[in-house]
């Protein structure tokens, strides 16, 4: 996302003002609840009783990143009134729908610390790399992704250069979060949904003001397309909605971010935090998505010709200072949130996964100092890098069509490990590098145009669609209504899938690594004899220290009056 | 659609999100303040 040619309408003071004032601001936070020596759980998992208002805080703060607001207002932009909802909409399902998955893994783990710490209790070596490996990947992507974002804004709103920006909010992201990690990034969370939602409350009814109000409905209508015009438009569900759908149930289920903030909150607060944090997000991002829309009817044009700079271009052109300096922190409130998501996940991996279980296999208990050290040096570790390829700006877009990709391979099997028992450690990690095998030519359009294997690609995709529709049923509702909803789902798609999608290949790649995944799994699977006992897991993920000082989880019957 | 009906479009997700703002808002205090009462770390 290059910076875009326009006026910067910050001077140096004023945005070093303001960013003293944010960074300044959360940093007197994290200190308040700082301790001289900080215990090893709760720097990854808050001590597993955090209330429902911080933790409905931390889940929407976390879920709305930069590039989602981004990306909500290019898709209003360019599919017109439905864009946002088929940006903002599934995305915020996808919390509703992955909750009760939560509540069962918590039940499970209530101690644990991440979810490949329990895939190893669970299976074995493979499936936690698998889970690890990819959050590693992914968390780097996703830093690197919002330092772009932050360093571009700045270049683009004030004096300070694009590297300059970006380091800039590497060392306010890390000043924060260094020392008290999860602690420091849940209470954090907080202050940034405040400045995130209350701007939204604010700027979306003043630029719809500024921009015309009503009438601008009726004078910029012309300027729509009538498939941009309308509810239904298809365009906006195939190359929109529906590979979103796809892509963001496998990084609700595959992202540690996410995974962090369910062994975080006091366990009878999961449905009420899980419901709030949809409601907060969707509301959010779909309301930032009309400034895309209003853009569109106004027929405004983006700066160079990249929808990435409609919103910074219209918060520029339009507000007045004071709310141009709201709309600053909001972008900022959203990619700090995230980003000390990503550091503190990255530190839990590797506390939790690599030396915690490392030195727990060898029979020794590990020292709270060391596994704390290894901590902060990953999140000193992760922003180097991620500072760098942000400055290189490299393309990763590849990268993350495969992270993406492997999550969507390991939804399914994940799942399954929960639930069944005969799932093995084999049938876990060959389903998912099937998955893989396939989704790799047919993402990348490596499947020849004729012949049968574009029909078998399809067949393939219907029975993703029925196994996505399947897996959302089966977590509210169990295995028998998920599979009638998943067979119909299926059937009712096979006619416009048949010889119609394989012209959508990120779609098509999504939906059959979740189909092969799926298939695999349960082939192998079924017929397996033992039973797993899932009580093992409690026994096998506890905490890693029992310091006295850490805080702990309080008694659901104590905590119930809070509410 | 209507001017009128793709305004309350427009408008109703402000209207959402300030919603949610206060729901959070209002239990951040009472977790806060029940932490100083207890003596005990919010977090």
């Amino acid at each position: 996302m290059p910076p875009a040619a326009i006026e910067p309408p910050f001077g140096l003071l004023l945005t070093i003002g303001l960013l003293v004032l944010f960074y300044g601001g959360t940093f007197l936070m994290s200190v308040r609840i700082g301790h001289k020596k900080e215990n090893a759980d709760s720097y990854m998992t808050a001590g597993h009783g955090v209330g429902f208002g911080v933790s409905a805080a931390s889940m929407t703060a976390t879920w709305i990143w930069a590039s989602s607001m981004y990306a909500s207002v290019t898709s209003g932009y360019t599919y017109g009134i439905s864009g946002p909802i088929h940006y903002g909409l599934w995305g915020a399902l996808m919390i509703l729908f992955i909750y009760p998955f939560g509540r069962r893994i918590r039940k499970v783990a209530p101690h644990a610390h991440t979810l490949a710490e329990v895939m190893y209790a669970r299976h074995g070596r493979s499936s936690q790399l698998m889970l690890a490996g990819s959050n590693v990947v992914g968390s780097v992507i996703s830093l690197m992704s919002n330092f772009i974002a932050g360093g571009a804004l700045i270049a683009m709103l004030s004096p300070f250069s694009f590297v300059q920006g970006v380091v800039v909010i590497a060392v306010g992201v890390l000043l924060y979060t260094l020392w008290s990690g999860f602690r420091a990034s849940v209470l954090t969370d907080f202050a940034q949904v405040v400045a995130m939602l209350g701007a939204v409350v604010v700027i979306v009814p003043a630029l719809f003001l500024l921009l015309g109000g009503p009438s601008l409905f009726t004078e910029g209508a012309q300027n729509l397309t009538p498939e941009q015009g309308t509810f239904f438009s298809g365009d906006a569900f195939l190359n929109q909605g529906a590979p979103y759908i796809a892509a963001v149930l496998a990084y609700a289920i595959g992202n540690q971010t996410i995974a962090q903030r369910l062994f975080a909150v006091r366990e009878d607060l999961i449905r009420p935090t899980f419901i709030t944090a949809t409601i907060g997000y969707g509301a959010t991002i779909i309301g930032i998505g009309m400034i895309g829309v209003l853009a569109l009817y106004a027929g405004l044009e983006p700066v160079g010709g990249d929808t990435n700079n409609l919103l910074p271009q219209i918060a520029a052109g339009y507000l007045p200072g004071v709310l141009l300096a709201v709309f600053f922190v909001m972008v900022i409130g959203s990619l700090s949130s995230t980003a000390d998501s990503d550091l503190s996940a990255l530190s839990s991996i590797t506390m939790a996964d690599i030396y915690g279980q490392g030195v727990r296999s060898r029979g020794r208990r590990a020292d709270p100092r060391t596994m704390l050290l290894v901590g902060r040096l990953t999140m000193l570790a992760a922003t180097a890098v991620a500072v760098v390829f942000a400055s290189l700006q490299l393309n990763i877009l590849d990268l993350l069509v495969f992270v993406g990709a492997l999550w969507g391979a390991l939804v399914f099997p994940v799942i399954a490990s929960f639930y069944w028992g005969r799932v093995t450690n084999r049938a876990f990690t060959v389903s998912v590098l099937a998955a893989l095998a396939v989704f790799l030519p047919v993402r990348f359009g490596a499947v020849p145009a004729t012949g049968p294997l574009p029909l078998l690609v399809e067949v393939l995709a219907v029975l993703g669609v029925g196994v996505v529709l399947g897996l959302m049923v089966f977590g509210f509702l169990g295995t028998r209504p998920a599979v009638v909803v998943g067979a119909l789902a299926a059937l009712a798609s096979a006619p416009f899938v048949l010889g119609f999608l394989r012209d959508y290949e990120a779609l098509t790649g999504s939906l059959v690594a979740y189909a092969v995944s799926t298939v695999v799994c349960w082939a192998m699977s079924v017929r397996h004899r033992d039973d797993f006992d899932f009580a093992s897991i409690r026994r096998r993920t506890g905490d890693f220290t029992d310091d006295a000082d850490a805080p702990a989880e309080r008694p659901l019957t104590a905590a119930r009056g809070a509410r | 659609m209507s001017p009128l009906a793709l305004t309350v479009y427009v408008l109703v997700w402000p209207l959402l999100v300030a919603g949610t703002l206060a729901v959070i808002c209002t239990a951040f205090g009472k977790e806060a303040a029940e932490a100083r009462r207890e003596g005990h770390d919010l977090i």
